[in-house]
């Protein structure tokens, strides 16, 4: 008898956790489909020039290019910013650094992660976007290379804390048989440590690109918002504008249903193909060092 | 310990379920001042609490057309546009005071000499066609130029005199902002720039220009001139209001239209509706 309520609980547990698995894959799907249906007036709508570089929401004029490439340019400038300072201080925490102040430096880091992206962005409009503009004598500091390095000091702690994680994760004993063959310290890093980490680093680095598309607030405060391709086209120093951060600066502006709102949902519907697209190669990547170590 | 926290949980249920009787207001960030001062004093008088939030005139109409808000501030009239999408409802316009949009520049430069521009020259530099401040009599500096979002009411005001419609494009535009403020602050920053303000928002930071006009007279950015309509870009303050308004609201209404509101209306800078 008690064993049979027992099996009952296990069972309604099982149906609990059913549930809940299928409400959080409803969920998901839900949020896809309701992209692509919101989607379809503006790729109905004719003469939207949608691949363009006009966006002029009162003349029909939707060109997505200028956002797309905002996007794009702003998280390589991150990238740039958060790889390098982020491979080396991991090198340096995990390879050379006690376990103990390892735990110290790690929480610290992680607390940085948990920061509200708009505190970044206030900081950003309070210092970085004027040491910008002083830096380059421009007249405003509120362009593509300010939000690129804000958003790369944001990426950082993810970067660095993930790829911690997979150099730490490479078993003591390679490094005791290489140390034992008699190699340097470096050798032992890049001959041993970083083939063995690799993976895992390349999907720290993949993770982090993906928070750095995502990220609206802080971007959105520091960018200028022109709708404009830079002029010439690499040019770090002129105004732009992210997906993320028109979205934020003209949903509450536009109607709901009208193809104003539905090029914008359009414009979300890329960047989460986008940010879905590197989760899942970044958590194969995380199985392959997984199933290597 | 639960049940602290359950009571805890019921009480702030029970007040975020009373709010449904505040009166939600949002849109213009120009409206808003006058707007949100009343609000407080409306409050303390009716014990009736108003919610005022800013977003732009076109957010503000959103907002009030998908029923999200009882009342929406718009610096600017309601398109045609607009109305088409939401044929079924019925708007009206409420003015509650007059504002001027002007043409601001950063102060290093009107301290340069440039204190006036004619409407063709603004609208040649909002065109990128004149690029340097040298060639409207100011120093050899490259001109700033701060557009706003598209659907701010301010902004179409102005589009709307600088270039003959309200949704040009501003192909010299260096820089785009979203509120007075913000749009403030980016010139305040700047030491060559030329944006668009209201004119309670302007300062010792942020000057103003004179107009001059096509048949050659100069128009000063004065109070006098904003209220006799002869500045360029004057323009009504509206509340607007849907057909199913609530009464609570409409009484609010009422309260920006009497003394005590239009008296806060000068107070922010603007000009009451009664003059």
């Amino acid at each position: 008898m008690r064993s049979l309520r027992g099996l009952r609980k296990l069972q309604g547990l099982r149906l609990y956790a059913l549930a809940c698995g299928t409400v959080s894959l409803t969920i998901v799907f839900t949020i896809i489909a309701t992209l692509f249906l919101q989607s379809l007036p503006v790729l109905m709508a004719e003469n939207t020039n949608l691949m363009g570089t006009h966006w002029n929401p009162g003349k029909g004029q939707f060109g997505i290019l200028p956002m797309l490439f905002g996007s794009l340019f702003v998280m390589s400038i991150a990238v740039a910013v958060a790889f390098p300072l982020g491979l080396l201080a991991a090198i340096y925490i995990a390879e050379t650094r006690s376990s103990k102040l390892r735990r110290v430096l790690k929480s610290f880091l992680e607390l940085l992660a948990g920061i509200p992206s708009i505190v970044y962005g206030l900081i950003g409009v309070a210092y970085l976007n004027i040491w910008v503009a002083d830096l380059f004598d421009l007249q405003s500091g509120r362009v593509i290379l300010t939000a690129g390095i804000l958003l790369g000091i944001m990426i950082l702690p993810t970067f660095l804390t993930l790829t911690e994680d997979a150099i730490s994760a490479v078993p003591v004993k390679f490094r005791e048989n290489a140390k034992s063959l008699g190699l340097y310290r470096h050798e032992v890093f890049f001959s041993i440590i970083l083939p063995q980490a690799k993976t895992g680093i390349a999907g720290a680095g993949l993770l982090a690109l993906g928070r750095a598309l995502g990220e609206t607030m802080a971007v959105m405060l520091v960018i200028g918002s022109l709708d404009r391709l830079p002029k010439p086209l690499l040019n770090p120093l002129s105004s732009g504008q992210t997906i993320t951060s028109k979205l934020g600066r003209e949903v509450p502006e536009s109607a709901f249903g009208s193809v104003h709102f539905s090029a914008l949902v359009f414009m979300s519907l890329i960047i989460v193909c986008i940010t879905v697209t590197l989760t899942i190669v970044s958590r194969y990547l995380f199985r392959k060092t997984g199933a290597d170590v | 310990m639960f049940k602290k926290f359950g009571a805890l949980c019921l009480a702030l249920f029970s007040a975020a379920c009373s709010a449904p009787d505040a009166i939600y207001v949002s849109g213009s960030s120009t409206v808003l001042p006058p707007v949100s001062k009343a609000a407080e004093k409306f409050s303390a008088e009716t014990g009736i609490s108003v919610i005022v939030n800013a977003g732009g005139s076109g957010g503000g109409f959103n907002q009030l057309a998908e029923g999200q808000s009882d009342i929406g501030m718009m610096s600017r009239n309601i398109t045609s546009g607009e109305l088409e999408a939401f044929k079924t409802i019925n708007f009206t316009e409420v003015a509650i005071g007059r504002d001027a949009v002007v043409p601001s520049i950063s102060s290093e430069i009107y301290e340069a000499g440039v204190t006036l521009l004619s409407i063709s020259q603004i609208a040649d530099i909002y065109t990128g066609d004149i690029r340097n401040w040298s060639e409207v009599g100011g120093p050899d500096r490259d001109i700033f130029v701060i557009d706003k979002e598209a659907n701010r009411g301010t902004r179409q005001v102005f589009m709307d005199v600088v270039l003959g419609d309200p949704k040009a494009e501003a192909a010299g535009a260096d820089l785009v902002t979203g509120s007075n403020n913000e749009e403030q602050t980016a010139l305040v920053q700047s030491n060559a720039g030329i944006g668009m303000l209201s004119v309670a928002w302007l300062n010792d930071d942020v000057r103003g220009l004179a107009i001059v006009l096509p048949n050659g007279k100069t128009i000063e950015p004065s109070i006098e001139n904003i209220r006799a309509g002869t500045y360029p870009f004057v323009r009504d303050l509206n509340v607007v209001k849907r057909s199913d308004l609530k009464p609570s609201a409409n009484q609010f209404i009422t309260y920006l239209l009497g003394p005590d509101g239009q008296k806060l209306v000068e107070e922010s800078g603007y000009i009451g509706i009664a003059n």
